[in-house]
């Protein structure tokens, strides 16, 4: 496995680990589901420059663009938990348990 | 909620569902599910109660995580074999990932703890979106990758997946967990038989949709959330809780109605494919949710008058007529004796 691969796989597994793990805030998760976008976004462009497609070189924009609407959507729900349970914290979302 | 955002939000869930189960690249597939997720969450939150904000959180965390475990293993794969043909996934890691991530999708166990809560916070012609309409892109990406997948693990998930369906499902009193747990369930069903005879998994996801689309429809028309309120639905429309029954008793696949076809002939593929003792495991896990259908059938219809409640009723408000609600209680119940001739389209 080259360096190169070895980065973006390792930036993807820490970030998804972090996701997993998160305990307090729900910003913390929105980080981490970021951070996994970007560490998507590195690899998808340099495929075209690796592997010399020109037509492949639109998808890392196609991938930002809806990645960052997902992020705006994960933060309309941060401020909606705000209104509505006080405050983002992860142990107050507890309305629905079996 | 706006007709304006309604309409868009609506055109959005086609479209995306279209682009996933048209495409042949993984990015286009990507695009799909991204665009259904970030559509159906207005509609889940639309009610800006707490718990419905809740079950909207709940949804974007497990949904986004998936879409972007799917969008690696392409990647992974890609990188190892330079392709992004969805039908060409060959490596080991990035097959293991995607059933990991369709999985977390479908809300397979070990991932299925944010069904339940979802559906419950939700409207229930959305929960109607949420158990059939949903969960199609991802099926659909299951079926086209289905042959580089690992059977064991698939064969694991499946009879996980009916195991904890009918036995959380068996201490429920909200209909929509019920319903959840119910999906869980057959959805166990339909990645049994993946591997073996993925047009058997298309005809279980078909009928499937029928059957839950009827029962949800006929819940939202008396307005039934839990199951005290089922006990006095018979005074709103006599009529529909006899077929609420009977669509109850479809889902849990007893003989004569229509849900017995897709358990039939998965049992038999079963053993043919020399699995006799998984298809011996599976029917019997599937007598757990057996239980608290026929619990809901019950409460719907057998206990009536003059063994009568202590809850007041409602005398016959609802006389509006539902033709939807009539033809896919009709295919649900009566589908039954067309099974050779669905057996030679398949």
């Amino acid at each position: 496995m080259s360096p190169l691969h070895f980065s973006f796989y390792s930036a993807f597994t820490f970030s998804s680990l972090g996701l997993a793990f998160h305990r307090t805030h729900l910003i913390s998760a929105l980080l981490c589901l970021e951070s996994m976008m970007l560490s998507m976004f590195i690899p998808l462009s340099i495929w075209p420059v690796e592997n010399q497609t020109p037509s492949f070189a639109l998808v890392p924009i196609l991938m930002l663009a809806f990645s960052t609407c997902e992020a705006g959507t994960g933060l309309a729900m941060l401020v909606a938990s705000a209104r509505t349970h006080g405050s983002d914290h992860l142990h107050n979302l507890n309305l629905l348990q079996c | 909620m706006n007709p304006h955002a309604k309409l868009i939000c609506t055109v959005s869930l086609i479209m995306g569902t279209s682009i996933t189960i048209s495409s042949n690249h993984w990015i286009l597939a990507w695009t799909g599910l991204e665009i259904n997720t970030l559509a159906i969450i207005p509609l889940i939150s639309k009610s800006h109660h707490p718990r419905a904000i809740e079950a909207t959180i709940k949804y974007f965390l497990t949904q986004s995580t998936a879409s972007a475990l799917i969008l690696f293993s392409s990647m992974t794969n890609a990188w190892s074999t330079g392709q992004w043909d969805i039908t060409q996934l060959n490596h080991p890691t990035s097959c293991l990932m995607l059933t990991m991530a369709i999985a977390i999708k479908l809300g397979l166990v070990p991932f299925h703890f944010w069904f339940p809560e979802v559906l419950q916070g939700s409207s229930l012609i959305t929960a109607l979106l949420l158990s059939t309409l949903m969960k199609l892109p991802p099926i659909t990406l299951l079926l086209l990758t289905s042959q580089s997948l690992n059977t064991t693990l698939l064969t694991l998930l499946a009879i996980a997946s009916t195991l904890i369906g009918g036995w959380m499902g068996l201490n429920q009193t909200q209909t929509r967990k019920i319903l959840a747990f119910s999906s869980i369930s057959h959805l166990g069903w339909m990645i049994m038989i993946i591997s073996y005879n993925p047009q058997l998994t298309i005809l279980t996801f078909i009928l499937y949709t029928i059957m839950t689309s009827t029962v949800f429809l006929s819940l939202a028309q008396i307005k039934v959330l839990k199951l005290s309120t089922m006990l006095i639905s018979w005074t709103k429309t006599p009529m529909l809780n006899a077929t609420v029954m009977l669509t109850l008793l479809s889902l849990a696949g007893l003989p004569p109605l229509t849900g017995f076809m897709p358990k039939w002939l998965i049992i038999q593929e079963l053993t043919k494919q020399e699995m006799t003792p998984m298809a011996t495991i599976i029917t019997m896990l599937s007598l757990l949710s057996l239980f608290f259908y026929l619990r809901l059938a019950y409460h719907s219809t057998i206990t009536l008058p003059p063994n009568s409640s202590n809850h007041m009723k409602l005398w016959r408000t609802n006389k509006t007529l539902n033709t939807p609600t009539a033809i896919l209680t009709a295919l649900s119940t009566t589908l039954l004796p067309l099974s050779p001739l669905i057996i030679t389209m398949l």
